[in-house]
């Protein structure tokens, strides 16, 4: 190797052919380039002019500069030139060379210039043909000594373990040393170990020593605490320094479920401190999401700390049966339920549907009587695997048919029809109290207090299986609370409702408490290290020696108590470990670390990382050549006026690569838009094309009649397949019923129930008012009565005569459509609306009915031909007509209940109604 | 000699494919603007109403208009306008020079030229102008079947590269209309706008470019020919041409707009990348506003 400066070559005699670079300038600059042809009309004009120049037909001086530079940069890139070459060592032996890694978590923060280091070693090693052999004293192999250049193509294997070379590991590196002598070169972490002077004296007595060791500051995390609700992180480093300002961060998933930095907070070292200490406020629900808190920018196990159970809420879903009358809060169904978890549980919202997917630990239903069995399904299997589903009475249980005759597998009990009411106006009797919590009721120990009163529950089925499932009863012996368990799940029962309707319970302090007892809300207390003998933990996630979580799963399970008490390790590695209930983090930072640097005895000789590297510069040399070479051809090409050709080239090159990100609308979206850009009503395809169709035209003709009369505006209507098509765009659908028509699908009920809990209205119309009547069933009703059961529908009554339904738009008591018969059934009032003096309706529901009932036929009322002229014949002439316009009417009013609600229910309106009503 | 004959034949019946195209490209511009009679702004025989006049000795009860009259107590004659119809006569350049176009996505110059010349002449005759060519092949007559003679013979393609305009037949006080991109030598151009001038002829030269005539977007070493192949110009730095090319080519537009101006015609340039109906426009009105 020759040495010029800093600068050294390989091949240095490659470099005399530099000397033919001024022949290539006389040779290059006498090629001029060649002529392009082109039509051009107005030569004429260009006859006799002259090129100024003459000498430019040779290659411009740049262009061949620039090719000579090219030439000069493979010439002196294939002479092999070196940066900052290794100096020749002067002694350097030829004894094997041993390099000794402590690769814990320590070095982690600067591997990589660690292995450049070794890279450099290893390349010196190669040219005096050292034989060398790498040792990890963190996670021993045998050693054995090979050729330099072999052990180099396997540099990127090396990592650095999360754990401390410990006495343990010191032994089994003892035990890999190879015989005979040896040079040792010591990758150190700087943190003092006990083990550290027996390993030096041993391998000082095989040969010289060598210690390298980084400048770095060596940061650690200790792990994160509760107290007072605020979280304590405890930062560590290795040497006292000058102030410094590191940035902690907390990452997790956000609610979308994207992994996201959730906090990240600064936290300065004192000028020569050794530790520092942040505490942070955040709010629990965040904090519950933080899944590892780090260091920001150092890449080590040691500058992270996972959280455990201790920092971790349960995550509870609330469902109530239909959602809460507007304005109402205090009779909202989960009000209570939600002022007495939101402190302590993560609450989810979203239909069954959705929240079975985030697998709550919880799931609340207030007052839902019935599931669709592809979503009882669901919650099955999720009660399989050790859910608790809690259920609370109220109105529309107690009108179900659920758990009646057979017992529901979501019910812990059977149920008596109706429940029963104590204490009111109409009943016998005083509210009853609680009776005291027996032994082994979850709630034994509860204070029970007398002003806890109940007026009204749904009674349990006397059962010979009753008496175990009680966990709660009233003072006369009726079951209040029961329960049972379904897999490793559990179902609860509560028999009032969850707002204080029914019984004070939810206004008193013991509610809270017996949530917390039935572990809806339970904030984990950290169990002792006794506890945990003989349990057994199986790794979740581990950290690998950069702080990065990997996947624990196939690791074999580790025995509570080496968990809680054996330093980490190969068995133990830092992670997280899934107990019974809970799970326990074990981290590479413990409460009260002890880092102390190492302190080498004077005659050892310690380097740093402070020499510049040899970097070899060939590669960088001949890339510039190509590059100048490109150079060279968009030159020429621009100096013999070609470049425009090239340039559209590579623009089309440009436009090609660009990916093509116009969104393709598919047909599901242009339905979606359609829809939802305007007012639509649909009706459900019956499979009868006949009566589809029918009820296309009605649909049709309804919205027709409404863009005459009144400022609803309905675009086109559509047709909905219950089985493919989404529901949520309607604010109605017309469901004619044939009788041969199928029975939706799970899928399909699952979508029409949370269309009816939603606020979505369906008209069914059996269109058999002139046959049937007075109970007589017509095949149509009894089809109806099949598609129906399944739906979550509110109880029934038929339309009374101050309903919403009667005003809405026109003053109606008839609502006719091709017969005038039957009566019309909507969702029944409360049973307390009640008739106040001086006001002409009831205050009766506020919401809209989710159904409306009736076999009047009003598709054939309503169906109007593509001209706007009625498809079928009414009877009677005159009367006939009337009876037309009336069911027009009633479709308006319908139209208007849906869209705009209890709107005149309003009392504003009553004294216009009043005058009009001639009252 | 059946060869021939086949051949003949192929080549009509291509080329009589191609001018329906050019005559129903031509119909489509010449529907966008809407004409009339080329009124005289006095009265005289025509179809639009001129004015009232009161009724004078003379004037024939069958000219009174009983409309008018039945008003007032006096007698009005309604006067309609003097309409008369006018020749034009066309000169299409028939040169190769014309055959060219920088980019595909360009129509040529001699497509454009005619469709322009085309589309007037239909503007013309249905206005009731009279519409044939200078020469003595097609002289002006009204009528539809003249727009299917004047496409047949426009579609007519000459083999010189630069062609004289043709001046010889042209009728006194008519006017004319020559495209063409005047390229060639300015001298019969001269001559035949001196002849027509001398016949009180006035008329209309519109020269069509092609955008790369008007930028000359070139660079190093090219040799340029024309599209007939019979001249050729090479150069080592097309770039350096660029300046001088361009004063040449609008000293030759000064020159014909000052001939123009001499003899009292009009001069439009017109480039093949901007829109046929544009030049239509001009042209019609450069035809249609000197009358009166």
């Amino acid at each position: 190797m020759t040495l010029f400066g800093v600068l050294g070559f390989t091949t240095p005699w490659l470099l005399l052919s530099l000397i033919a670079l001024p022949i290539l300038w006389v040779i290059l600059r006498a090629v001029p380039p060649a002529p392009v042809r082109r039509m051009f009309p107005g030569v004429v004009l260009l006859l006799g002019l002259k090129d100024d120049d003459q000498v430019t037909d040779r290659t411009p001086w740049w262009l061949l500069l620039l090719r000579l530079l090219a030439m000069a940069a493979v010439i002196i890139g294939l002479s092999g030139p070196i940066l900052n070459p290794e100096p020749e060592q002067e002694a350097a032996g030829d004894a094997p060379l041993l390099v000794v890694m402590d690769a814990s978590w320590a070095s982690a923060y600067d591997w990589r210039a660690r292995i450049e280091a070794l890279d450099g070693l290893l390349a010196k090693a190669g040219r005096d043909a050292r034989p060398v052999g790498i040792l990890r004293l963190s996670n021993p192999e045998l050693v054995q000594f090979s050729s330099a250049d072999v052990l180099r193509s396997r540099l990127t294997g090396l990592q650095p373990e999360p754990w401390e070379p410990g006495s343990a590991t010191a032994s089994a590196a003892i035990a890999a040393l190879p015989d005979g002598d040896f040079d040792t070169y010591w990758f150190s972490d700087s943190l003092a170990r006990e083990e550290r002077d027996g390993l030096l004296r041993l391998f000082e007595t095989r040969g010289t020593v060598q210690v390298f060791e980084s400048p770095r500051a060596v940061l650690a995390l200790g792990p994160a605490t509760l107290s007072e609700g605020q979280l304590h992180l405890t930062l560590h480093r290795l040497r006292p320094g000058p102030e410094v300002e590191v940035s902690l961060a907390g990452h997790g998933k956000d609610p979308a479920g994207n992994p996201a930095v959730l906090f990240q907070s600064p936290v300065t070292f004192v000028q020569d401190a050794l530790s520092a200490e942040t505490k942070l406020a955040l709010p629990a629900e965040l904090r519950a999401r933080i899944s590892r808190f780090e260091i920001t920018g150092s890449r080590s196990a040691g500058a992270v700390t996972l959280p455990d159970d201790s920092l971790r809420r349960r995550e509870v879903a609330l469902i109530a049966g239909r959602e809460g009358r507007e304005g109402l809060q205090l009779l909202d169904p989960l009000h209570y339920l939600f002022k007495a978890l939101a402190p302590t549980a993560d609450l989810l919202n979203g239909s069954l549907d959705e929240v079975l997917l985030a697998n709550p630990d919880a799931i609340v239903l207030a007052d839902v009587a019935t599931l669709s069995p592809g979503e009882e399904e669901k919650v099955l299997e999720w009660l399989d695997k050790g859910g608790l589903l809690l259920r609370f009475a109220g109105p529309r249980l107690a009108a179900s048919d659920v758990s009646r005759t057979s017992e529901d597998p979501l019910m812990p009990v059977r149920l008596r029809a109706g429940g029963r009411t104590v204490g009111g106006a109409m009943s016998w009797g005083e509210p009853k109290t609680l009776a005291p919590f027996a032994e082994d009721s979850p709630f034994a120990g509860l204070a029970i207090t007398d002003e806890i009163t109940v007026n009204s529950q749904v009674m349990a089925q006397p059962d010979p299986a009753l008496a175990e499932r009680v966990i709660a009863q009233l003072s006369d012996g009726t079951p209040l609370v029961t329960r049972k368990t379904v897999g490793q799940g559990q179902i609860v029962l509560v028999h009032v409702t969850a707002n204080a309707e029914w019984s004070t319970l939810p206004l008193s302090g013991l509610f809270v408490q017996m949530l917390e007892r039935l572990a809806v809300s339970s904030s984990t207390a950290v169990e002792d290290s006794a506890a945990l003998e003989g349990t057994i933990w199986q790794p979740v996630s581990v950290l690998d020696g950069f702080g990065i979580l990997r996947d624990g799963e196939t690791l074999p399970g580790v025995d509570g108590m080496a968990l809680s008490s054996d330093p980490l390790g190969l068995e133990l590695r830092p992670g997280l470990y899934q107990g019974e209930e809970r799970s326990l983090a074990r981290n590479v930072i413990s409460a009260e670390p002890d880092l102390q640097p190492v302190v080498w005895p004077d005659h050892i000789s310690v380097e740093g990382l402070s020499r510049p590297q040899e970097r070899p510069l060939g590669g960088w040399l001949l890339g510039a050549a190509i590059a100048l070479l490109l150079a060279d051809v968009l030159a020429s090409l621009a100096l013999s006026g070609r470049l425009i050709g090239a340039r559209a080239v590579a623009s089309l090159i440009f436009l090609a690569a660009l990916p093509f990100d116009v969104q393709a609308q598919t047909p599901d979206e242009q339905i979606a838009i359609d829809a939802t850009s305007e007012v639509v009503f649909a009706h459900v395809l019956t499979g009868d094309a006949k009566l589809d169709e029918l009820a296309g035209a009605a649909m049709r003709g309804l919205s027709d009649i409404l863009y005459y009369r009144t400022s609803v505006e309905p675009a086109k209507p559509m047709a909905v397949d219950l089985e493919q098509d989404e529901l949520a765009f309607f604010p109605f659908l017309y469901w004619p019923i044939s009788p041969d028509q199928p029975i939706p699908s799970d899928a399909a009920y699952i979508k029409l129930n949370s269309y009816l809990r939603s606020g979505g209205m369906i008209l069914f119309d059996t269109r058999d008012a002139d046959i049937s009547g007075f109970g007589s069933a017509t095949p149509e009703g009894r089809k109806l009565q099949q598609i129906a059961a399944r739906l979550d529908i509110p109880p029934l009554e038929p339309i009374p005569e101050d309903h919403v339904l009667t005003r809405t738009f026109y003053l109606l008591q008839d609502f006719p459509g091709r017969f005038a018969g039957r009566e019309v059934w909507v969702e029944a009032a409360p049973p307390d609306a009640e008739l106040v003096e001086g006001m002409p309706f009831r205050n009766l529901n506020d919401n809209v009915t989710p159904v409306v009932i009736g076999g009047n036929d009003w598709a054939s009322a309503w169906a109007v031909d593509a001209n706007g002229a009625p498809l079928t014949r009414m009877a009677r002439s005159f009367t006939g007509e009337r009876q037309r316009e009336i069911a027009y009417r009633f479709g308006v009013n319908l139209v208007m209940h849906v869209l705009t609600g209890n709107y005149k229910s309003d009392q504003v309106h009553v004294p216009a109604l009043l005058d009009r009503l001639g009252q | 000699m059946t060869q021939t004959v086949a051949l003949l034949r192929s080549r009509a019946q291509e080329e009589a494919g191609r001018f329906p195209a050019l005559l129903a490209r031509a119909e489509q511009l010449a529907g966008n603007i809407l004409l009339g009679e080329h009124g005289r702004r006095r009265s005289g025989m025509g179809d639009d109403f001129w004015q009232y006049r009161p009724m004078r000795p003379g004037d024939s009860l069958r000219w009174v208009d009983w409309r008018r009259s039945a008003k007032g107590d006096d007698q009005f004659v309604r006067e309609r306008e003097w309409q008369v119809a006018q020749s034009v006569q066309l000169w299409v350049d028939p040169g190769a020079s014309l055959r060219f176009n920088s980019t595909k996505d360009l129509p040529t110059k001699a497509d454009r030229a005619r469709l322009i010349a085309l589309a007037t002449a239909v503007l013309l005759i249905r206005g009731g102008e009279r519409v044939g060519l200078t020469g003595w092949d097609l002289p002006p007559r009204r009528g539809e079947t003249q727009v299917l003679r004047l496409a047949e013979m426009l579609s007519q393609e000459g083999d010189a590269d630069y062609s004289e305009p043709e001046a010889r037949g042209i009728i006194p006080n008519a006017r004319a209309l020559f495209v063409s991109d005047f390229l060639s030598d300015l001298a019969p151009i001269e001559a035949a706008l001196t002849k027509a001038a001398d016949r009180n002829v006035r008329g209309v030269l519109l020269q069509v470019l092609d955008p790369s005539e008007e930028s000359f977007p070139f660079q190093g070493r090219t040799i340029f020919e024309s599209v007939g192949k019979s001249l050729a110009h090479e150069t080592l730095k097309a770039g350096e041409l660029r300046d001088r090319y361009l004063q040449r080519l609008s000293e030759r537009k000064d020159r014909l707009e000052a001939l123009c101006r001499l003899t009292g015609w009009q001069f439009h340039c017109h480039h093949t990348d901007q829109s046929a109906q544009s030049a239509l426009l001009w042209l019609y009105r450069a035809l249609d506003g000197g009358h009166g």
